[in-house]
């Protein structure tokens, strides 16, 4: 079970996944919000702290994405970006500048009036101060506010997805100007969502409804998140109504759920995706048929149904159907006999052992390894399963010390978010040692084309030559699934794990 | 040489076979311990069943019907039936080939690390025992430092400090028990040390290696025995728990203790995949106490003679 993902793709530590929550047992004792109306929702972990523009991990964003708004927000359809804080927006003939026309008479939790100084001083905020986010503006030159209701970006080459890079999570909140001097980021927030910021301890996080908010108020009058590790124990606390929501469900229970009168179930492709790489400075892993031998060995649906039970869409390439930018691309066919050949081809005396790090925070991978393992063997290739904690995974990542890993990432939005950091030759995230110049080309043309339909070409090309060298072995992409009250109205379960509480209605 | 019979129950001493600490006293007394042994039911029951656990864990390969990774995706998490009588896991593995292919990780890690704190602990106490003063002070206050951790926490700790694995799961676990045995060892020397036969071989000018190897351990042994069987219960106990928390043989290797661990998220699907291990472990445990309790009563003389006249 995902516990603390780290939201996406920081050139630093974007590593999603699990950290240990800290095992807290539930509190029964009902200390709620304000109203009666109080949406009791489980989650896995505790939020590190509520500075949207410093925090890294998913039990944070699952709090802030119902206390802070973007200018622009992903749909709940399809992620495309929706207006949000900005009603609309214009883009310059070349590329390089970008208006925002901004909503009015949106208050903050404090009262105060929202206004495009509120915009600019977050945004500076983050790129001055270089917080988790900033590498999201590095073609931003400026940002400048003309009038109260006005916001102008400049940018320093084209930048087609501006809108993802602002708006996909709310990592790039609008905070009120001069928040971090007048409040306590860490434990506080001063937002525009439909809900604030009332406490927070080592029980639970709880929020009340927001009622001046520029949407509507919200139908409950608040949420008390708490922190429940063990799915098994999410569920049962479902199943007695001590909660109401959680997203902390066990795979294999899925099957048993979907027919069963006591819980809701919903369910989404998500665009998180596992993967397994292999160490490029580790012959004979550096060898293309090599890894192409291993690509060919492993069956994904086999994969996929021991480590999610099915709950899952085997992927040869990173983003989900479903996606617009998604690419039909499976080259690879299991075939045991073609594997052989292809190592044989290479020239490698078989048996050969790989070293394969997992990590038991993501106990997908530590099931998903082993069904590789027995996948393998039969083609000469030993695998040694290596089950590290995730602090050790992480250190061996980047020291390099791996034959392969596997782990996952959530892609967001846009296919840079999918491409760039892991398989650029200087990408941050490029623990593999990939380098393709071709794939170099592609990635940077991608990045600034303007027109759509080209960019989306850019990548699938980029994409195949990643998959064909196999710099990444991709696996598949997981079901978000989540699970509720029967009763409960109003809530959609979104690809992008986002968790919008606004439009509940309680049983 | 000089040979003078000891008090009490035990006859003459021949020479034990190796030199280690084993359980040979006189043959007699070997017979005489077996058959005892054999009218205690428990005990009699228990070394049956420990010695058809043995046999499996040694014939493991022939008679578990498929190989410990041998997966098949049609056919996961399976109730037990005919071809799989403990069920499949979720990968589709057969649970009875590998609570049977366990068997032996679970043994072995057992076996070696008794092994290691009887010769290590054994040694310690003689030693202590046999000469006294400074050097039992300085034996046993280190045994006292080792024995004030509770066990299965030192454990964990060396295996955190050295790494996960077999050899280092049986050093941990049999660092643990050096000083029980130490300590059983030297209160035991301790008693036999000042006897009559003892004082009187070494009056003829017995060297000390003769005296500890042919009077002193061999009557000093039966607690020994006891406490090995005692220790082998705590051993394979220590060995779940140490693979429970991923700090013994590594995945997909079949241990009793990992496939408990792995089996604790289905209990509510598939209750066999944590039972049957489990299980293996209870009546492993189970048996080697029971047997180190039939053991102590045929072993401990006043015990004995109460057997020997017919009733318990």
């Amino acid at each position: 079970m995902r516990t603390n993902r780290l939201l996406p793709l920081a050139a630093a530590a974007a590593l999603l996944l699990s950290a240990c929550g800290g095992g807290e047992s539930v509190d029964t004792g009902g200390g709620g919000g304000g109203g009666d109306d109080v949406l009791i929702a489980a989650v896995s972990a505790e939020p590190d702290q509520f500075d949207p523009h410093v925090t890294n991990a998913y039990a944070s964003f699952q709090v802030l994405e119902n206390v802070y708004d973007t200018l622009v927000v992903p749909s709940a359809e399809d992620l495309t970006m929706q207006p949000s804080l900005a009603e609309s927006w214009t883009t310059s003939p070349d590329g390089l500048s970008w208006t925002f026309t901004l909503r009015d008479g949106v208050p903050f939790h404090d009262g105060s009036e929202f206004d495009s100084a509120d915009v600019v001083y977050s945004f500076n905020r983050i790129i001055d101060e270089e917080l988790t986010n900033a590498y999201r503006f590095a073609t931003v030159s400026d940002v400048t506010a003309p009038d109260p209701r006005t916001v102008v970006v400049t940018l320093t080459e084209p930048t087609p997805n501006l809108l993802a890079q602002i708006g996909s999570f709310k990592g790039m909140a609008i905070v009120s100007e001069n928040a971090a001097e007048e409040f306590d980021l860490q434990s506080e927030a001063n937002g525009t969502g439909p809900f604030r910021l009332e406490s927070s301890d080592a029980n639970a996080t709880v929020l009340t409804a927001f009622d001046e908010h520029w949407g509507g108020a919200p139908s409950i009058d608040g949420v008390e998140f708490r922190y429940i590790t063990e799915p098994t124990a999410a569920l049962t606390a479902l199943r007695n109504g001590e909660i109401q929501w959680t997203d902390n469900v066990p795979p294999q229970n899925v099957a048993d759920l979907e027919g069963d009168d006591e819980v809701e179930l919903g369910s989404v492709t998500s665009v998180e995706y596992f993967y397994m790489s292999m160490n490029y400075a580790v012959p004979p892993f550096d060898n293309r048929d090599v890894r192409r031998a291993i690509a060919t060995a492993v069956d994904r649906e086999e994969v996929t149904q021991a480590a999610r039970f099915g709950a899952a869409q085997p992927n040869q390439t990173a983003i989900p159907q479903g996606s617009p930018w998604y690419l039909d691309y499976a080259p690879f066919t299991p075939d045991q006999e073609a594997a052989r050949q292809l190592l044989e081809q290479a020239g490698v005396q078989t048996p050969i052992t790989m070293g394969l790090m997992v990590t038991d925070e993501s106990p997908e991978t530590v099931a998903a390894a082993q069904v590789i393992a027995s996948q393998l063997e039969p083609i000469g290739i030993d695998v040694e399963i290596q089950e590290e904690d995730l602090a050790t995974w992480l250190d061996r990542q980047s020291e390099g010390e791996f034959d392969a890993f596997m782990l996952s990432w959530i892609g967001n939005i846009d296919p840079a978010d999918f491409y760039e950091n892991q398989h650029l030759s200087t990408g941050g995230s490029n623990y593999q040692g990939y380098s393709n110049p071709q794939v170099d080309d592609l990635l940077s043309r991608a990045a600034t084309e303007p027109d759509q339909a080209a960019r989306k070409a850019l990548y699938d090309q980029a994409a195949q030559l990643v998959v064909d060298d196999v710099s990444y072995l991709y696996l598949y992409n997981p079901d978000e699934v989540q699970a509720w009250a029967p009763g409960l109205t109003g809530y959609q379960v979104r690809a992008d794990a986002a968790i919008d509480f606004q439009n509940v209605e309680l049983p | 040489m000089t040979q003078l019979p000891a008090p009490g129950a035990t006859p003459a001493a021949p020479p034990p076979a190796e030199p280690l600490p084993t359980t040979t006293p006189a043959r007699p007394r070997w017979r005489e311990t077996l058959g005892l042994l054999a009218r205690n039911p428990t005990a009699a029951v228990s070394a049956t069943v420990l010695v058809l656990i043995v046999l499996v864990a040694v014939f493991d390969e022939t008679l578990a019907p498929y190989g410990p990774n041998e997966q098949d995706p049609s056919l996961q998490l399976q109730p037990p039936s005919r071809d799989h009588p403990f069920g499949t896991d979720e990968f589709g593995r057969d649970v009875f080939s590998r609570v049977i292919l366990g068997a032996g990780t679970s043994l072995r890690v057992g076996f070696l690390s008794v092994a290691f704190a009887l010769v290590v602990g054994t040694l310690i106490g003689l030693v202590a025992g046999y000469y006294g003063r400074w050097v039992d002070d300085t034996l046993m206050r280190l045994m006292d430092v080792l024995f004030a951790f509770p066990a299965v926490l030192l454990a964990i700790a060396i295996v955190a400090i050295r790494g996960a694995g077999p050899a280092n799961a049986i050093l941990a676990i049999g660092i643990v028990y050096v000083p029980i045995f130490a300590r059983v060892t030297r209160a035991s020397v301790l008693g036999v040390r000042e006897e009559v036969y003892v004082r009187a071989s070494r009056s003829v000018g017995a060297s000390d290696w003769r005296l500890i190897t042919r009077h002193v351990l061999p009557n000093a042994a039966p607690p020994i025995i006891v406490q090995t069987s005692v220790s082998l219960a705590f051993a394979v106990l220590a060995e779940a728990a140490l693979s429970f928390l991923g700090l013994g043989p590594r995945r997909p290797n079949p241990s009793w203790g990992l496939m408990l661990a792995d089996g604790r998220g289905f209990i509510e699907q598939a209750w066999w995949y944590a039972v049957f291990p489990g299980l293996a472990i209870v009546v492993t445990v189970l048996c080697f106490n029971l047997l180190g309790d039939g053991l102590r009563d045929v072993l401990d003389p006043r015990q004995r003679t109460l057997m020997a006249g017919g009733g318990r």
